[in-house]
């Protein structure tokens, strides 16, 4: 079986193509082997390999090949490991400027630690300051383990990012294959909520799909505070809803298809020279 | 000052990494019994190089369900915390009350926008 790629970009129109290709409900399939045609692929985005890897789950086949790619797409997906994780090449060592794809079990934490550790550190990702890569970080691991918590995802999390030098701007993907944010709170208010409206729930302070009786949910409400700050982008995808958040407005899309699972992507301002730190000092005695 | 127990979370978790909720319920389990028997806790982040609100949530936030604001105000206290942590603990401990004091508010107030045209 053969399904073409378009051009992908980390947009409204790029999750669109991504859930499109996750969408394989019209046709019966019996195929070993799925074919990816790239020859209307003119640009790809390297972090939206993680998305594009949680589409790719809905396809349970022995072999996935790459076909009609174009040499600077093949370099870019060679050089982040999605071609090596797909059996297409060996895997290379990922160069200064890719944060490589990776796929996680939900419990690994500690190795996605690790990971963040080898790759941010000297050796790609420069010239950001010691408070933002921290609030960088801990967003990173909000959204990770958000997604251990929360996705039910068999196949597990996956992940890759990829640094703009002359942008200054870095992007980050989390993403994964399971039940998607609509189903976490449809199961939590038990109420038919659609995709966008179940984003906008889950985006709210205070707001948690938890089963346990314990506060939560301010995840995602961080990850908004500072991104406002840093003047960068968040878009949340999940199943059929897309939510971008930037310093101006958050628009929310329905898509076209159903993406299979969430997916986060972070846009953060490398430039940025914010201390990260109150202006006015919190005692701990005042805390509680 | 027999009475106050200091409590190193790296020595608990054995790591540096305040990540995830199953170790937040580990020093959940550690410090509440400790309140409950009237000790002064001093919870020690020392060495910590990671902290989250989702741990945050289930080690200290989780204590407000089970202990009065006063009495976690007077039997606990922090140390080893950065300047922006302590911010981002404050936050956990204004969520957790507001949670505490009504579970089901949120939840309610948008029971009502809900619709399924997918």
């Amino acid at each position: 079986m053969q399904k073409k790629i378009s051009s992908i970009q980390s947009n409204l129109s790029g999750f669109n193509a991504i859930a499109a290709l996750a969408a394989k409900k019209t046709e019966p399939f019996t195929d070993d082997n799925l074919e990816l045609n790239f020859q209307d692929c003119t640009h790809f985005d390297a972090n939206m390999a993680a998305p594009l890897y949680a589409a790719l789950t809905n396809y349970h086949v022995n072999s996935v090949l790459a076909i009609n790619i174009r040499q600077e797409i093949r370099t870019i997906l060679k050089k982040n490991g999605f071609l090596g994780e797909l059996g297409v090449v060996h895997r290379v060592e990922a160069d200064q400027t890719i944060l490589p794809f990776w796929r996680f079990n939900r419990n690994d934490g500690v190795a996605f630690a690790g990971y963040l550790q080898h790759f941010m550190k000297g050796r790609g990702i420069p010239n950001m300051s010691a408070s933002l890569t921290k609030r960088f970080l801990q967003s990173l691991f909000e959204i990770f383990q958000n997604a251990a918590m929360h996705s039910d995802s068999k196949s597990g999390i996956f992940v890759c990012g990829q640094f703009s030098p002359t942008m200054h701007r870095l992007d980050f993907t989390i993403a994964d294959a399971g039940i998607g944010i609509r189903e976490n709170v449809r199961r939590h208010l038990n109420i038919p909520i659609n995709s966008c409206a179940a984003i906008a729930w889950a985006v709210q302070a205070g707001h948690t799909t938890r089963t346990t009786k314990q506060p939560g949910g301010l995840g995602l409400k961080l990850l908004k505070d500072f991104i406002h700050i840093n003047q960068g982008k968040i878009q949340i995808v999940s199943r059929y809803g897309f939510h971008e958040i930037a310093h101006t407005e958050a628009p929310f899309h329905k898509l076209d298809y159903d993406f299979p699972g969430t997916c986060v992507n972070i846009e953060i301002n490398t430039n940025d020279t914010r201390n990260y730190v109150l202006k006015s000092e919190i005692k701990s005695s005042d805390i509680f | 000052m027999h009475n106050t127990i200091t409590i190193s979370i790296t020595d608990i978790l054995g790591c540096d990494l305040c990540i995830s909720s199953e170790d937040g319920q580990r020093i959940f389990e550690t410090i509440a019994p400790l309140i409950d028997e009237g000790k002064q806790v001093i919870l020690s982040f020392k060495g910590v190089s990671m902290l989250i609100s989702l741990f945050l949530n289930t080690a200290v936030g989780q204590l407000y369900g089970k202990f009065s604001d006063l009495e976690v105000r007077n039997q606990l206290d922090v140390e080893g915390l950065a300047a922006d942590d302590l911010e981002l603990l404050q936050g956990v401990v204004d969520n957790a009350k507001r949670y505490y004091s009504n579970p089901q508010e949120y939840d309610k107030a948008w029971a009502l926008e809900g619709d399924d045209e997918e």
